[in-house]
């Protein structure tokens, strides 16, 4: 299976960081309240954008599959945190809920 | 300090991509300004043209109140609370994305080009229950008179929306006057959607916008022989 995450600005879509674009080790963890994804990346402007607009992100997972169509996963994050770690060079954003979607077949969420 | 300060509509970005021509107010997607953003609540004033059979496919939403005014043809929405509505000229959407929605919006018809104003406020309280709704206003009731269209406390021919403003559309006749009086701290938006319209010493021309604080008193009015078909929003 092939997954991209993505984080992007909600408003207007702005793009802060891409796997597929920007090769980064990450994980995402289902936690008692939520998700926890956490990206190893150097600090650079992007990150700092995305501690900017902290409040205003679109967190996505897009996994492909051969065969199949694409499914969007969608995380909302509302109060995080969402903090970076100099020392471990380590993006953390917590995300309260998802919606997980398919494109094209929009209307018949999964 | 009074200030009014005029967007002429050619100063605004514009997008062409084929299908979407978009005048924007604020920035958005390639249109990146950190010192365009906002004006108070208002994070977007997007002026789309849609070409027929086209339209934009499933996306997120989340805390942002979004109005969508149409002027001409029908937008079809869709959505993962299972909203399927269409939307026409005469009516507004409004969407409370709230704690998220996934929705997509399409020209409703293949041929007609669509047009509308899509307008995003950053909500009273994040976190909400994401909703949808359609409205129909009497179009008649807009000529010579601010009709509200999209509010905080809504009602008949309203829409309600999740945050201290107003959303009024006025039709004003040649020569004719109207006064609205700005509350302390508060902020008027202003989109000439067609005609000539007088804010006070400005002449507002089609597609010119205006962001206003502090004026007190706002004269809005036509020369004899023109008119103004124009949007005015009243927000913290």
């Amino acid at each position: 299976m092939k997954e991209t995450l993505l984080i992007k600005h909600a408003v207007g879509g702005r793009t802060f960081l891409d796997s597929h674009k920007q090769a980064c080790e990450y994980r995402v963890e289902e936690t008692k309240t939520g998700w926890k994804v956490q990206v190893k990346k150097t600090f650079d402007a992007n990150i700092a954008e995305i501690l900017k607009w902290k409040d205003e992100l679109n967190l996505f997972l897009f996994q492909e599959e051969p065969g199949k169509p694409i499914l969007k996963i969608w995380f909302y994050v509302h109060s995080g945190p969402v903090t970076y770690d100099h020392e471990a060079g380590e993006l953390t954003v917590v995300a309260d809920s998802r919606i997980a979607y398919i494109p094209d077949s929009f209307g018949s969420s999964v | 300090m009074k200030m009014i300060q005029r967007y002429p509509s050619n100063s605004r970005y514009l997008v062409d991509l084929g299908w979407l021509r978009s005048g924007l107010s604020f920035s958005f997607g390639e249109y990146f300004d950190p010192e365009n953003t906002a004006f108070g609540v208002m994070r977007v004033c997007n002026d789309d043209q849609v070409a027929g059979g086209k339209g934009f496919g499933p996306h997120p939403h989340s805390d942002m109140e979004i109005v969508t005014v149409v002027l001409r043809g029908q937008v079809k929405h869709e959505d993962n609370l299972g909203n399927v509505a269409i939307t026409a000229e005469g009516q507004v959407q409004r969407m409370s994305a709230g704690s998220g929605i996934i929705h997509a919006e399409y020209n409703a018809s293949e041929t007609e080009e669509l047009h509308f104003l899509q307008l995003w406020f950053m909500p009273l309280e994040r976190g909400g229950k994401p909703s949808f709704e359609t409205c129909s206003y009497d179009c008649t009731r807009m000529v010579n008179q601010l009709l509200p269209v999209a509010s905080s406390t809504g009602g008949e021919q309203i829409a309600s929306i999740n945050q201290d403003m107003t959303v009024y559309l006025c039709r004003l006749e040649a020569g004719k006057e109207l006064v609205f009086t700005q509350e302390a701290g508060r902020r008027v938006f202003l989109f000439v959607i067609e005609g000539k319209l007088q804010v006070n010493e400005h002449l507002l021309r089609t597609r010119d916008t205006a962001r206003i604080q502090a004026e007190n008193l706002l004269q809005l009015a036509t020369d004899p022989g023109e008119y103004a078909y124009f949007m005015l929003i009243d927000l913290p």
